[in-house]
């Protein structure tokens, strides 16, 4: 069993390695863990670090609304590259009529962002 | 190499699940996710059966799911929408609570 | 690779292209030139666009050429096509002069631009002669319809309803999705025709019966028949009143031509049998479960209303299971029927509405209660009213009772069995007679009860009054003369052979 016959042997040879190197640090930390300082929860312990002060407040805040209009207007535009994806792909062969067309569709996308913006959607309050 | 029967029987499970999470949960943006699995599930059957036919040059099959992927965001974005308008009346996107039109 | 004609293209959807550009200007001449306005102004000067847009549209309808028939195009351009597209952008034009009369947002350009949008889908549907083309003009017509259910952002029962249209369609959107892959999966094909010429050596493959009544479910909930209407009546009564009268007429146009499309072009072959005792299975016997429960359903359900919105939305439900038969009957007098019955209800539901719009603008209500009194109060908005709901019920001197003779004749001679279809009739003919005592239940409480003290007269504007009085004459004058509109669509018919 050599290199020759098995010219990718060396990546299984790189995977084991790279599984294994991190995990035996990993292992020695659990077991001091284990030996030295058992695991003891207080209220004091379990509290959020904030840099020493006394957290406050709930950790389920809520965004506010115009945080879901952008992701909104943005899941919709970005979804529309799949469209242009084939056409960039199929450019080359493309006759003018498939790229004025295309370029209609693109201002349509335009004319869909114009009116975000006239409507003061971008304009985060 | 799966086989076709493989992607179908993947698409039905993918199907029923969304329309069990369509039909049982209560929050709308559960019932929301499962719409958007059944369509999934219908792409995948798209997929598949383009994919295995004897002239995988026709492009119908793949054509189909870009639209479809399109009008599934755009479903997304408008259901979304909907949601946040609702919940601007009721405070909660529980289905249950949202029942003021009856009869 | 095959070529495309995109000059050719552009010419054959002239109207199509005419409203999309009609939408993007109204629009943005809204949020640009009339920002200052006052909102009825806007709603005069939108609405006045939008007319003038489909106006155009229409008559550039009229010029048009065959297109090449082979049946590789996913778009069919023939007489009847035109002339169903030309009832949908009538309709349109009749729901923008009753929005005039409601005030329910600030966003006039959105909501008119809204209006063309969906009018657009509807115009694509009854066009679709694909699968993929008919996906997703359907979708163009659900997503815009929606978002106008929502549009009265201040009240909860229009989010509600809208909500609640979104998940049921979306569900029966990615049911018919799914018929589709797989009527794809085993014809190959996605154009109807040619579907059409694959299923006849294999019309009983369970599979492809199972992905049909997927399709049917998907269209089912379209044109709101049972069991998939759970959506109408809460949308009716939630959506603003002019928003649920286009949902009520153009979309039930373009939801009932595709559905025609779909089972008589794209299915034939995989009929199936409905005649009493010798069912098949099919299309045919699904549509007859769904006309079944339909009629029963919404009409004993209507009854028990005290909303006159949630009473149409009953009534229409009601509607489609009396529509159903015609498609059934499967020969050129039930598709012609069924044209007739569509046009004229759907002209007629517009006009209903319309008179609902007016009275709930000005009581602040649609309960029966609201309307006590109407012909004291407004003896022109009382007889439209009468006119409207006459037909609905199907008597004599109106569109409606020759809408339902021509439907119950079709499928009453369809088959040449004994019985046939009858059975379907016969229980069609004793639901008309119960949904007769709704209608008059509420006549009675505009004519012949008194208006309570202290109630206001009402007054609609002049172009809302002009639009409901052309309509209520134009549902006299296709009562008196039938012929008129069965003609052209018998005309139309032969050419294109649906």
């Amino acid at each position: 069993m050599s290199t020759e016959q098995h010219p990718y042997i060396f990546l299984a040879v790189f995977l084991a390695v790279a599984v294994v190197f991190p995990l035996i640090p990993i292992a020695l930390a659990w077991l001091w863990a284990q030996t030295f300082s058992p695991a003891k929860p207080g209220p004091d312990k379990n509290s959020t670090y904030e840099c020493g002060l006394v957290s406050r407040g709930e950790v389920w805040i809520r965004f506010r609304p115009e945080y879901y209009l952008y992701a909104i207007l943005f899941l919709v535009f970005d979804v529309e590259t799949i469209f242009l994806l084939p056409f960039a792909v199929a450019f080359l062969k493309l006759p003018v009529g498939a790229c004025v067309a295309m370029m209609g569709f693109l201002l349509l996308l335009l004319e869909g962002l114009l009116w975000a913006w006239q409507k003061g959607v971008l304009h985060w309050k | 190499m799966p086989a076709l029967n493989h992607y179908l029987v993947l698409a039905a499970i993918l199907f029923s699940l969304g329309l069990t999470a369509a039909l049982t949960r209560r929050n709308a943006i559960m019932v929301l996710i499962g719409i958007e699995l059944m369509l999934n599930a219908a792409n995948l059957n798209f997929i598949a059966f383009w994919r295995f036919r004897p002239n995988p040059d026709e492009m119908v099959g793949i054509m189909f799911v870009l639209f479809s992927i399109a009008i599934a965001a755009a479903e997304a974005a408008i259901g979304l929408a909907l949601i946040i308008s609702l919940y601007r009346h009721y405070r909660t996107t529980d289905l249950d609570q949202v029942d003021a039109l009856k009869g | 690779m095959n070529t495309v004609n995109y000059l050719g293209l552009l010419r054959l959807l002239a109207p199509e292209t005419v409203l999309t550009i009609t939408g993007l200007i109204v629009l943005f001449f809204d949020a640009g030139v009339m920002r200052r306005q006052s909102i009825p102004r806007r709603q005069q000067v939108a609405a006045f666009l939008l007319s003038a847009g489909a106006m155009l549209a229409i008559g550039w309808s009229r010029h048009y050429s065959l297109a090449d028939p082979n049946s590789t195009s996913m778009l069919v351009i023939d007489p009847l096509t035109q002339l169903m597209k030309q009832v949908i952008l009538f309709l349109t034009i009749f729901t923008a002069l009753v929005s005039l009369e409601s005030k329910f947002t600030p966003h006039v350009g959105e909501y008119f631009a809204l209006l063309a949008l969906a009018t657009l889908g509807m115009m694509f549907l009854v066009s679709s002669v694909d699968l993929l083309m008919l996906f997703v003009s359907l979708e163009l017509t659900s997503l815009s319809l929606y978002i106008l259910t929502a549009f009265q952002k201040d009240k909860l029962e229009s989010s509600e309803a809208a909500l609640k249209y979104f998940l049921l369609g979306g569900v029966s959107a990615a049911f018919l999705l799914f018929g589709m892959s797989w009527v794809y999966g085993l014809t190959g094909e996605t154009n109807l025709i040619r579907i059409a010429g694959q299923l006849r050596d294999r019309a009983t493959d369970p599979v492809l019966l199972a992905a049909m009544v997927m399709m049917l479910i998907g269209l089912g909930f379209k044109i709101a028949a049972a069991p998939f209407h759970l959506w109408a009546p809460d949308v009716y009564q939630g959506a603003p009143t002019p928003s649920a009268a286009l949902i009520a007429s153009g979309s039930k146009v373009a939801g009932f031509f595709v559905l025609a499309r779909m089972t008589l072009a794209g299915l034939a072959g995989a009929e199936g049998s409905g005649v009493w005792n010798g069912f098949a299975p099919g299309w045919v016997p699904v549509l007859a479960v769904l006309a079944v429960l339909s009629m029963t359903l919404g009409n004993l359900a209507a009854i028990a209303q005290t909303r006159v919105k949630r009473l149409l939305a009953y009534s229409a439900i009601a509607h489609a299971g009396y529509m159903l038969p015609a498609l059934m009957a499967h020969n050129t007098m039930g598709t012609i029927a069924l044209l007739y019955y569509v046009t004229t209800y759907a002209l007629t539901m517009v006009g209903a509405f319309g008179v609902v719009a007016v009275v709930e603008q000005q009581t602040g209500s649609d309960a029966y209660d609201a309307f006590t009194g109407l012909s004291r109060r407004s003896p022109a908005l009382a007889v439209c009213l009468l006119v409207f709901l006459l037909s609905l019920a199907g008597l004599p001197p109106f569109a409606g009772f020759f809408a339902k003779f021509y439907v119950f004749t079709a499928a009453a001679s369809a088959s040449t069995r004994s019985l046939g279809l009858l059975w379907l009739v016969i229980l069609a003919l004793a639901m008309s007679v119960v949904s007769l005592y709704y209608y008059l239940q509420l006549l009675k409480q505009a004519f012949a009860v008194d208006p309570p003290a202290g109630a206001k007269i009402i007054r609609p504007l002049p172009a809302t009054l002009f639009t409901l009085v052309f309509l209520a004459l134009l549902v006299l004058l296709l009562g008196a003369l039938p012929h008129l509109l069965v003609n052209k669509l018998q005309a139309a018919l032969v050419v294109s052979g649906l």
